[in-house]
């Protein structure tokens, strides 16, 4: 019996240690990254990195342009999933929940979500970098769209899905159309989990190289043209960080960091956004 | 089986003729044909499953949000059969309306939750809009709790508050008929209470049909009662003889708690 006990104990203790173990490995190189990218990025952080344009080898100069066609095409890509995602995610989950073609479109649309973003970036290539002959910040924005659109159509589904459906029979028998209990109560009940996916879709294109490496390319000067290539912070990153010259890396660095506060910052909204709405 | 259907003393504003429900291919609701008189609060008792749930979701078409669900015969609403294909389902709902189990606030303020349905069924100007909320507020004995607060969230307020507040709602936009599937079972005594003096006041206006669990309100709050089992009626009259002096065996017993 006591020894029972004691291999139960054992085994006990041996697991928590296995499971401390294994998230203990985990943050390890998560700390690693976030130490290394604070330290590098802080240090190399200075005002002209928000008002000089990205410099030639050899010179200073800072990531303004860049900042600006992020930006842009960041922008963009928002402006065009966030409408289309939002209604086909109404579609699918108040107009033709539980149906065949929702499935088959809702499976799709989780094959868009994981497809490799350099797949995204060459089918944009084809697309709109081609036919033109040049890249451009359209192109970028495109592809950034894409990679944004079915996170925005799942989570906004998930979100409708999870509104009562008390809440949706009720309206309708107010005589009420189903737009309009669409639009002004279901839509408005699922809100704080849309905005959450918004914010989750805007964090996720913001790190995004491989699409706007094959789209908007890169541009050294200031360029608010989106016909033409764009800079943006990704591909800068990638090209400073491969390059020779140490004060492309300091550029490379603190463009990191500020990525990376970005998208944490959006994190934490996400999560604001999300406890309010759960409160309420 | 035989179907004891006691006089009813006011004229039907809504009646079933021999009503079949279908949840697919199961049958819910056999050969249903009830009369709900005017101004009058008929109470729809019996088991769980027993289909009265089913009824009242029959009554103003909500089941059609269901592909699946069915109804078949007739349902007069003041003689107008509302299972006719040419109908217009939702101003059926409109003046046949209907409150929950659970208290279903919408996420927008207290004064929104009313007008909301309001504004789009009535040109009104703000003066008279803010009178109707009014109205229906006190209508609904809410007035006096959120009058100084009416722009705050409809999720902040407490259960029996919130299931008012729906009451409220459906009464703002003047419906005939309202629809009332077990109000009180989610809420405590003293809101309960509350919900029963209201079903009083408003029966001078309204026809009221009310599905419920509690007998003991069933008793106190209805003219008339409505025994159903097994998607059947049993028995329909008047409260005091069914729950006195009922003809069928099976309701004696349900009454007295012997079953259900």
């Amino acid at each position: 019996m006591n020894a029972l006990i004691l291999r139960r104990k054992l085994f006990d203790a041996v697991m928590i240690a296995l499971s401390l173990g294994a998230t203990v490995f985990t943050l390890f190189w998560l700390a690693w990254i976030l130490w290394t990218t604070v330290t590098q990025g802080a240090s190399a952080l200075k005002l002209s990195i928000f008002t000089q344009m990205t410099p030639p080898p050899g010179t200073d100069g800072g990531l303004l342009n860049a900042f600006f066609g992020s930006f842009m095409m960041v922008l963009l890509g928002v402006v065009i999933a966030t409408p289309i995602g939002v209604l086909a995610a109404i579609y699918l989950a108040e107009y033709k929940r539980g149906t065949r073609i929702a499935g088959v479109i809702g499976f799709v649309n989780d094959i868009l979500l994981s497809a490799p973003s350099i797949v995204i970036g060459l089918f944009i290539y084809e697309l709109l970098v081609l036919p033109f002959g040049h890249f451009s910040g359209f192109a970028g924005g495109f592809a950034l769209a894409m990679i944004m659109l079915p996170i925005v159509v799942r989570s906004s589904a998930v979100a409708l899905e999870l509104v009562p459906p008390e809440t949706r029979e009720a309206a309708l028998a107010l005589g009420l159309p189903r737009w309009k209990v669409t639009l002004s109560v279901i839509a408005r009940a699922a809100r704080p989990g849309i905005i959450t996916g918004l914010l989750l879709g805007v964090a996720r294109i913001s790190g995004e190289t491989a699409p706007l490496l094959f789209t908007a390319l890169n541009n050294q000067y200031w360029n608010a043209n989106l016909a033409a290539p764009m800079a943006n912070i990704p591909v800068v990153i990638f090209q400073y960080a491969m390059s020779p010259y140490d004060n492309w890396h300091a550029l490379a660095w603190a463009g990191a960091f500020i990525v990376m506060l970005f998208v944490l910052t959006l994190g934490i909204l996400t999560r604001v956004v999300f406890r309010q709405g759960g409160r309420s | 089986m035989s179907v004891v259907h006691a006089p009813s003393p006011a004229p039907a504003k809504m009646q079933t003729r021999k009503l079949r429900f279908f949840y697919g291919a199961r049958e819910s609701l056999k050969d249903v044909s009830l009369d709900f008189p005017e101004n009058q609060i008929t109470a729809i008792i019996g088991p769980s499953g027993c289909g009265k749930s089913t009824l009242l979701r029959a009554l103003n078409r909500i089941y059609d949000l269901y592909p699946g669900q069915r109804a078949e015969g007739e349902i007069l609403l003041n003689g107008e059969d509302i299972l006719s294909p040419g109908v217009n389902v939702a101003y059926v709902r409109r003046r046949v309306g209907m409150v929950f189990q659970k208290p279903t606030p919408f996420p927008l303020s207290i004064r929104d939750n009313i007008t909301f349905a309001l504004s789009h069924f009535e040109r009104l100007s703000k003066a008279d809009i803010a009178n109707r909320v009014e109205k229906a507020l006190r209508q609904a004995a809410l007035w006096d709790e959120v009058k100084d607060v009416l722009g705050r969230s409809a999720l902040s307020l407490s259960g029996g508050q919130q299931q008012r507040l729906s009451i409220a709602r459906t009464l703002a936009i003047r419906p005939q008929v309202i629809l009332l599937d077990e109000p009180t079972s989610a809420l405590d005594p003293l809101s309960t209470n509350k919900i029963e003096e209201l079903l009083d006041q408003l029966v001078r206006k309204y026809t009221v049909i009310i599905v419920t669990h509690n007998l003991q309100q069933a008793a106190r709050a209805s003219q008339r009662t409505v025994f159903m089992y097994n998607g059947e009626v049993v028995e329909t009259g008047v409260t005091a003889e069914i729950f006195t002096n009922p003809r069928e065996r099976r309701t004696a017993d349900y009454v007295s708690g012997r079953f259900g």
